[in-house]
């Protein structure tokens, strides 16, 4: 057992103030970025990560940014307990404030940031499905040859490559989240299975849907701890677009979800437990998120 | 590699410098000897090791000492007025929200933030306020009574 009351390892520490300064350092071999330290400290503690250099980015104002215009725009620095105490994201992305609030106790709300809940690509990442269904981008930034800053925006849906592993780069800092503003008649919720509240989820899902009178006109449905990366659930998506809201007529389309996603079974649930909750996690959702476009979730 | 920082603990500002891997935890237990913040599980899971950093609640087991620069940090033995005890710690004595009392100083700490936010809390937003913090004995009903009582002192 390794020891986590110390720190066992070495490393040099910096804290850049400008953007230019942190990516020169993320040059160096062995750096990493530190921003809330909730995911990477448990790390360095179990000695999964030895970096030899921390390069806090808590310094870079730029990276503090939260603003809502008519996109929603989140710095690499925002914090969970920031937005779950935001009421006009409370409004407009409720299944975003959900996912936030579901996650850890207080004391990790107020630490960890919403990017590193992303950027450590934990399959089981809660805010990974609402934000994939907003159709939510994220702006990576790194150094040119010429000591230049590059940018590039990506969509999160394309950001995730497998357990721990995203298109992030060595040198590359993720800098901000973009999420569209939703369109009217629109409504979205978050739902997750847990051992106990506020514990890692077994399984999650997101749903954003725009209605027109009773018909579903779009929906997109993010399900996350089903796969190695948070994943869309096409099929069930599709058997959904342009019907009919009527939960008693919607099961089949619902079960299309098993052959969305494709679980594993690990310390927290089965891959058999997973594939059966998941259409009723879906359904909970779906009705939720019907419920706040306007309809009538009783049909 | 020493790194100067400046922090303000309990009030009075202090000058020192620490090693990048050390953690804030630990300077407070042994540069500062404030043993009230405890070790319990050093990855974040109990929150016995809860600290406030300006005024919100943290995990001072997952705070490395350079990161606190600049800000202020109370700890349990930051609450009390001389011999006077805060009201959540006279609560806590009352109610008998103490048993092996490991737990208390992240319990108390929690309880303050949230208190100083809400100074009415509902016993969900009790509940919710400590359930990053994990005590073994008293089955929190004492804890979220006193907590109660603390905040209508
Ligand atoms: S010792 Fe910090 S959370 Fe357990
Ligand atoms: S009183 Fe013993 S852990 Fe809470």
């Amino acid at each position: 057992m390794v020891d986590t009351k110390y720190i066992g390892i070495n490393f040099n520490y910096y804290r850049p103030e400008t953007l230019k300064e942190v990516l020169k350092r993320l040059q160096e071999k062995g750096s990493r970025i530190l921003a809330g330290g909730t995911d990477l400290l448990v790390r360095i503690k179990t000695e999964t990560e030895k970096p030899a250099i921390i390069v806090e980015i808590t310094g870079v104002k730029e990276l503090h940014i939260l603003e809502m215009r008519n996109e929603l725009i989140l710095g690499a620095l925002v914090k969970l307990y920031e937005i779950e105490k935001n009421d006009s994201i409370k409004n407009t992305y409720p299944s975003l404030h959900e996912a936030v609030k579901s996650i850890g106790g207080t004391q990790i709300r107020n630490m960890a940031t919403l990017t590193g809940n992303l950027c450590n690509a934990s399959p089981g990442a809660d805010s990974a499905p609402p934000l994939i269904t907003f159709g939510a981008q994220v702006e990576i930034k790194n150094l040119s040859k010429k000591g230049e800053i590059v940018n590039r925006i990506i969509l999160l849906e394309d950001f995730f490559k497998g357990p721990g592993k995203t298109v992030l780069e060595p040198g590359d800092i993720l800098t901000r989240i973009i999420v569209p503003e939703p369109d009217k008649n629109t409504g979205s919720a978050f739902k997750k299975l847990s051992r106990v509240n506020l514990d890692i989820s077994k399984i999650s899902c997101a749903v954003f849907l725009e209605r027109d009178g009773n018909i579903i006109k779009s929906i997109k449905i993010a399900v996350g701890a089903a796969a190695a990366i948070p994943v869309r659930a096409f099929y069930t998506e599709e058997a959904l677009t342009g019907t009919i809201f009527n939960m008693n007529k919607m099961q089949a389309a619902l079960n299309l979800i098993r052959d969305d996603i494709s679980p594993v079974t690990d310390v927290r649930s089965t891959a058999e437990y997973r594939r059966s909750v998941a259409p009723v996690l879906v359904r909970d959702a779906l009705g939720l998120a019907w419920k706040r476009a306007g309809g009538d979730a009783l049909l | 590699m020493r790194i100067p920082i400046s922090i303000m603990v309990n009030g009075k500002n202090y000058n020192l410098q620490v090693k990048p891997n050390e953690l804030l935890l630990n300077v407070l237990r042994e540069n500062f000897s404030l043993s009230g913040a405890k070790y319990g599980c050093g990855i974040g899971e109990c929150g016995a090791c809860t600290v406030l950093l300006n005024g919100r609640a943290v995990l001072s087991c997952l705070t490395l000492a350079v990161s606190a620069n600049g800000q202020e940090i109370t700890t349990i033995e930051g609450l009390s007025d001389g011999n006077k005890l805060h009201p959540l710690q006279e609560s806590f004595i009352e109610e008998g929200a103490i048993q092996c009392g490991f737990c208390t100083p992240g319990m108390i700490l929690s309880a303050k933030a949230l208190i100083d936010e809400k100074p009415e809390p509902l016993n969900s937003e009790i509940k919710e306020a400590i359930r990053g913090n994990v005590c073994r004995c008293t089955g929190y009903i004492s804890i979220i009574t006193a907590i109660k009582a603390g905040a209508k002192k």
